[in-house]
């Protein structure tokens, strides 16, 4: 009998490293291969803002006839997560493992959530529309269950963003920061584009059978998609493992106080803010707006959100090649909320005068505008944080981005679904609800170059050696 | 290997490190569990299968 122990044992102790999830050494140099495979992540981020945003919104409405209100309220639930960021990215900086980890542990604990949600989300959904014998159940139980579904991946999504962009920040030399930002908004990008193509095409035909496993194929791909990404990404280090162990770390409140104390930190959060919000109202608003005011069939709004999608390709292409050559970011980030204005305007001006080409150009230059701030901004954030506070840093840009996206979108949503709804009946002006909401984008991208103009001329944003200080060392910031 | 009293013989982690990697093991199998429980009381209610 021993010796069956003994061939198990050896077998085992043959396996070699190369089947278990850490990297060994922490080579300076990050092949782009890896980097490539750590951005997976970001895809999964994206077909989960799709499936929430885009596809379920639809698919609730109409095949699943769940009240408007009640699923914009589902849809803003992941919103009420977003602050929470910070806290994610904190704990994360400050996680005491005995291998020696920050990173991974919370990018799996994510993972988990999102699958879960995902993984119950069809069956809430059918009760909560009654699907069934579920007709007879009581209410609470369909909507408690769609909430929790929601909740989960919206958790997730937070933690796997955050702490994944912060593992991609420290596993890459600071000179080559601008290129990795660019290359997690190129992937979310791609994710969301053809996570939409995917859904749209597999949902055409709704059967509840087919809801289920579009929404759980998700889940697996999603699961599949980060244990990929997360594969061999953060070292094993016994030294790290040491150092966590006898660390003293301050608590949370003290750390916020010393990040935001940091000049032109706050700032930097509002611009992130108010552009962010003013971007981010487009999107949903482009394609009806297309349809009505101008009179673009399907196929040709669809197309806007390609045009839409290529200026936003080129701004991050241009940023990330305009910041690796160590351009300061805020300049640029005003550049791109400034290429958004006449963008906006166009549109305007577009169902009054000139129209199509006009429209068209406007949608690229919002597109652009919204790259090269996006871009822009991340990097600063990135370039203006202390090495330890990374994860806490990019939580504070993931808290404030995703909810003044998340509330850009949702009111851009009320605006299409009240406002334009009102007016058909009343026989208003079609193109005037939107021209409000484009003029509204208008003003927050000039409030964010007005919030830019004092840390233009700050040269001290982009001190060199910053990130080097631990700020437990240095209470007291040069400026 | 052997004279690290520390080390857990054939994957050569401590036993802090093959604790801490257990303990991401266990967590993922209660969360899984308690979705698994979820969905199939879901289930139920919307396509009762025990009559």
């Amino acid at each position: 009998m021993a010796s069956f122990r003994d061939i198990a044992l050896y077998r085992l102790a043959t396996i070699t490293p190369k089947y278990l999830p850490f990297a060994d050494v922490a080579t300076d140099d990050v092949p782009l291969s890896r980097l490539l495979r750590l951005s997976l992540f970001q895809v999964t981020v994206g077909m989960a803002l799709v499936l929430l945003v885009g596809t379920l919104n639809r698919v609730m409405i109409v095949e699943l006839s769940v009240p408007a209100t009640l699923v914009a309220g589902m849809l803003a639930l992941p919103l009420l997560f977003a602050p929470f960021r910070t806290l994610i990215g904190f704990k994360s900086d400050t996680h005491r493992s005995a291998l020696g980890w920050r990173r991974a542990p919370y990018i799996w604990k994510g993972t988990l959530y999102q699958f879960g949600g995902f993984a119950i989300m069809p069956f809430a959904l059918l009760v909560l529309s009654g699907y069934g014998e579920a007709i007879d159940a009581p209410r609470w139980i369909g909507l408690s269950a769609a909430a929790l579904s929601f909740l989960l991946v919206g958790a997730g999504v937070h933690m796997v963003q955050t702490v994944g962009l912060a593992l991609a920040t420290d596993l890459v030399a600071e000179k080559d920061h601008p290129k990795v930002v660019g290359l997690m908004y190129v992937m979310l990008l791609i994710g969301m584009v053809i996570s939409a193509l995917i859904y749209g095409a597999l949902l055409t035909n709704y059967t509840p059978g087919r809801l289920i496993q579009v929404i759980q194929g998700s889940a697996v791909v999603t699961v599949v998609l980060n244990l990929t990404a997360l594969w061999k990404q953060e070292a094993r280090d016994r030294n790290r493992a040491r150092e966590m162990e006898t660390a003293q770390y301050e608590k949370f409140s003290v750390a916020w106080r010393e990040l935001t104390k940091r000049p032109g930190a706050v700032r930097l959060l509002v611009l992130i803010g108010m552009g962010t919000f003013g971007f981010g109202m487009a999107d949903v608003l482009l394609e009806p707006y297309g349809g009505q005011a101008l009179g673009f069939s399907v196929a040709q709004t669809t197309m806007l959100t390609a045009i839409l999608a290529t200026g936003t390709l080129i701004g991050f292409g241009f940023a990330s090649r305009a910041l690796s050559t160590g351009r300061p970011p805020i300049p640029l980030a005003a550049i791109g909320a400034a290429i958004g204005i006449p963008g906006f305007a166009g549109i305007i001006l577009s169902s009054t005068i000139v129209g199509a080409p006009l429209f068209v150009s406007g949608i690229f230059a919002c597109g652009l505008g919204a790259g090269l701030f996006g871009h822009a901004t991340l990097t600063a954030t990135i370039q203006n944080s202390p090495a330890a506070r990374i994860g806490l840093s990019l939580g504070a840009w993931g808290a404030v981005q995703a909810t003044c996206a998340g509330l850009g979108v949702l009111l851009a949503g009320i605006v299409r679904d009240v406002i334009v709804g009102k007016s058909s009946t009343t026989g208003l002006n079609v193109q005037l609800p939107y021209n409000i909401v484009f003029g509204i984008e208008i003003a927050f991208l000039v409030v964010a170059i007005i919030v830019a103009l004092p840390l233009l001329t700050n040269s001290s944003m982009r001190l060199k050696g910053q990130r080097d200080t631990a700020p437990q060392n240095n209470p007291v910031e040069v400026s | 290997m052997s004279d690290d009293q520390d080390k857990v013989w054939p994957t050569g982690l401590t036993l802090k490190e093959a604790e801490e990697v257990h303990s991401y093991l266990i967590d993922g199998t209660r969360v899984f569990g308690a979705i698994a429980l979820i969905a199939h009381m879901l289930v139920a209610i919307s396509t009762p299968w025990l009559g």
